[in-house]
C-alpha cells in the first residue's frame, strides 16, 4: 500500500514537475474561460488556424532573440487579417481560406526553422515543452493570461452578446468590429500561451474542448464559463501530473483527458447527453401509443 | 543550367521528385471536390487523426497504411455520429475529435519503444523514401487517382447538389463515404512526402487556385493538377539549393501561386474585377 503511495507521489518530489503542474493548470483555466466564447461563436477552426499561424512569429522571435510572445502575437493578427482580406475579396469559401492561410504561415515557419536549425527546436513548438519551461517563458505566459483574464472580466457581457447575436450587439450600439478584434487578439494571445503547454497541434483542444463540454452540461452562460474554466484547470493539473508516467507527453495526456471528459458529458449529461435525449424521445413516444 | 539540374544526379532526388509529383497530382484532384463540398477542414482533421492508427498498426505489426486508413475513417464517422446526437456544431465536434485522437496517438507513442521518428510522421521525409515506399505510392496513388477520375461525375454531383443526386437515385450516402475513404487513402499516401501538417495544404490550395481560374469542372481538375505538380517540382529543387525543408518549400510555392492567381486570374482575380467595375461605371446606360 505504502509502495503504491510512494510511487504515486514521486512526481511531487521534483521541482520541474511541480512547476509544470501549476503552470499548465493556470493556462488550462484561462484557455477554458476563453473556450466558452469560442464554442459559442463557432470559431473552433479559427483557434486551430491561429495556433499554427503563430509558428513563423515564434521562430522569428527566437532567431532574433525577442520575446516569443511578441512575434507570435503579431503573426497571429497578420494571419487573421490575411484571412479576412481574402474572404472579403474572392469567391473562395471561408473554410478553404482559413486552410490556405494557416498552412502557408505554418510552412513559412518551417522554412525559417529549417534554415536556422540551431536557434529553435521544432519539436518544442509542435509538441510543447512545459516540463522544461524557462523562467522568462513562465513570466510571459503569466502576463499574457493575466491580461486575458482582466479583459474577459471587464468585457465578458459585451463579448457574450457579440458571440451569441452579433446583430443584436450592433443594434444596441456595441462596436461589433472592435469586439471581433478583441476576441481575435485574446485568441492569438492564449494560443501562444497554450503552445508552451501542449504544442501547436493540440492548442485547439485547449481552446475548444472545455467549452464544448460545458455547453453540454448547462444552458446558462455564467455557469458555462465557470464549468469550462474548472474543466480546464482539473484536466491540465491531472494531465501534467500523469505525464510523469508517460515519458513527458504532457500535451497528449492533458488533451486525452479533456476528450474523455467530453465523451462522458456527451453520453451522460443530464439534459443534453445522448442517453438522456434518447430516453426523452422514448418517453414521448410511449404515451401516444397507449 | 547544369548547376540547377545537379540534384537529378542523385537517385534519392529522383525518387523524391517521382513521389512528390504523384502525391501532388492525387491531392490536387481530390482538392477540387473538397473545396466545392466545403470539406476543406475534413482534410485537416483526418490527417491529424491518423496518428493513433499508425502507432497501433506498428504495435500490431500491420502495415502502417492500414492503421492510418482505419483511424482516418474512424475520425470522420465519429464526427458525424457525435454531431447527429448532440447539439454541438460540426466544426467544434471536428476539433474535439481530431485533437482527442491525435493526443491519444501521442500518449500511445510515448509508451511504445520504437525506432519511428515522430518528426517524420508530422513533417514527412520525402528525401528518405525507400524503394518499397515508391512502389506503394505508385500503386495506391494510381488507385486513388483512377477511382477519382472514373467516378468524377457522381462525386461532383454529391459535392455540388446532394439533393439532386438523391433525386437521381444515386447512392449519395455511399458516395460521401467513398469520397471520405479516398481522402483518407490519399492522406496515408502523402504522409511520406509532406507529413501530417502540410497535407492539409496539398488538399486545399490547388483546388482553390483552379477555382479562381475557371468555371468548368474538367478544366479545374487539369489546372489544379498542373499547378500542384509544378509547385512540387519547384519546391523540391528550391529545397535542395536552399538547404531547407522540402515540405515547407512545396507549400510556400503553392501559396505563392494562390496569391498570384488572387490578383491575376482572368475573371475572378482582383485586377480583373476592378477593371470590370470601372467599365460598369463608365457605361451606366447598359444597366
Amino acid at each position: 500500500m505504502t509502495e503504491w503511495f510512494d510511487f504515486l507521489v514521486t512526481p511531487f518530489h521534483y521541482d520541474y514537475m511541480l512547476r509544470a503542474i501549476w503552470v499548465s493548470a493556470w493556462i488550462g483555466g484561462v484557455c477554458g474561460l476563453l473556450s466558452a466564447f469560442v464554442t459559442l461563436k463557432g470559431w473552433s477552426l479559427m483557434g486551430d488556424a491561429l495556433s499554427h499561424a503563430v509558428v513563423p512569429g515564434v521562430a522569428l522571435a527566437y532567431i532574433l532573440g525577442l520575446p516569443f510572445a511578441l512575434g507570435a502575437f503579431v503573426a497571429g493578427l497578420l494571419a487573421a487579417g490575411t484571412m479576412a482580406f481574402i474572404k472579403a475579396k474572392t469567391r473562395i469559401r471561408e473554410d478553404a481560406t482559413i486552410g490556405i492561410v494557416f498552412t502557408a504561415y505554418f510552412a513559412l515557419g518551417l522554412l525559417l526553422i529549417s534554415l536556422f536549425p540551431a536557434r529553435v527546436d521544432l519539436k518544442v513548438i509542435l509538441l510543447g515543452n512545459i516540463l522544461g519551461i524557462s523562467d522568462p517563458d513562465i513570466r510571459q505566459v503569466l502576463i499574457i493570461s493575466l491580461i486575458t483574464m482582466v479583459v474577459l472580466a471587464l468585457k465578458w457581457k459585451d463579448l457574450m452578446l457579440f458571440c451569441f447575436d452579433p446583430g443584436q450587439a450592433r443594434a444596441i450600439g456595441l462596436p461589433a468590429g472592435g469586439l471581433q478584434v478583441v476576441l481575435l487578439a485574446l485568441l492569438s494571445a492564449m494560443a501562444v500561451a497554450a503552445l508552451q503547454a501542449v504544442g501547436a497541434c493540440l492548442v485547439v483542444a485547449m481552446l475548444v474542448t472545455p467549452g464544448a463540454t460545458a455547453y453540454l452540461l448547462t444552458d446558462r452562460f455564467g455557469k458555462m464559463l465557470w464549468l469550462s474554466a474548472i474543466i480546464g484547470v482539473v484536466t491540465s493539473l491531472a494531465g501534467a501530473y500523469a505525464s510523469y508516467f508517460f515519458n513527458g507527453a504532457t500535451g497528449g495526456c492533458i488533451v486525452t483527458l479533456q476528450t474523455l471528459v467530453f465523451l462522458a458529458a456527451f453520453l451522460f449529461a443530464p439534459k443534453h447527453g445522448m442517453i438522456a435525449s434518447r430516453r426523452r424521445i422514448r418517453c414521448a413516444a410511449t404515451p401516444s401509443q397507449s | 543550367m547544369s548547376e540547377f539540374l545537379e540534384p537529378l544526379q542523385y537517385a534519392f532526388m529522383r525518387d523524391a521528385l517521382l513521389v512528390g509529383m504523384l502525391v501532388a497530382a492525387m491531392c490536387a484532384l481530390l482538392s477540387c471536390f473538397l473545396i466545392l463540398k466545403g470539406w476543406s477542414l475534413m482534410g485537416d482533421a483526418i490527417s491529424h487523426a491518423v496518428l493513433p492508427g499508425i502507432v497501433l498498426a506498428y504495435i500490431a505489426g500491420l502495415p502502417l497504411a492500414v492503421g492510418a486508413f482505419g483511424a482516418g475513417l474512424f475520425c470522420a464517422v465519429g464526427t458525424g455520429f457525435i454531431k447527429r446526437n448532440s447539439r454541438i456544431k460540426e466544426d467544434t465536434v471536428m476539433g474535439v475529435v481530431f485533437t482527442g485522437l491525435f493526443a491519444f496517438g501521442l500518449v500511445l507513442f510515448s509508451k511504445t519503444p520504437s525506432d519511428m521518428h515522430l518528426d517524420h510522421v508530422l513533417l514527412g521525409n520525402i528525401l528518405g523514401v525507400t524503394r518499397s515506399q515508391v512502389w506503394q505510392t505508385i500503386v495506391l496513388g494510381g488507385v486513388v487517382m483512377g477511382s477519382t477520375l472514373v467516378f468524377r461525375r457522381d462525386l461532383l454531383l454529391i459535392c455540388f447538389d446532394p439533393s439532386q443526386a438523391r433525386v437521381m437515385a444515386l447512392p449519395d450516402r455511399f458516395l460521401s463515404y467513398f469520397l471520405l475513404g479516398l481522402i483518407s487513402l490519399a492522406i496515408v499516401v502523402s504522409l511520406q512526402a509532406v507529413g501530417v501538417i502540410l497535407v492539409v495544404a496539398m488538399l486545399i490550395t490547388p483546388g482553390s487556385i483552379a477555382h479562381l481560374w475557371t468555371d468548368r469542372f474538367d478544366r479545374m481538375l487539369v489546372i489544379a493538377a498542373v499547378s500542384a505538380v509544378s509547385a512540387t517540382v519547384g519546391g523540391i529543387f528550391a529545397s535542395y539549393h536552399l538547404d531547407a525543408s522540402p515540405g515547407a518549400c512545396i507549400v510556400l510555392i503553392q501559396a505563392l501561386g494562390f496569391v498570384l492567381s488572387l490578383f491575376l486570374a482572368p475573371k475572378y482575380g482582383l485586377l480583373a474585377r476592378r477593371s470590370a467595375r470601372r467599365l460598369n461605371q463608365a457605361v451606366p446606360a447598359r444597366r
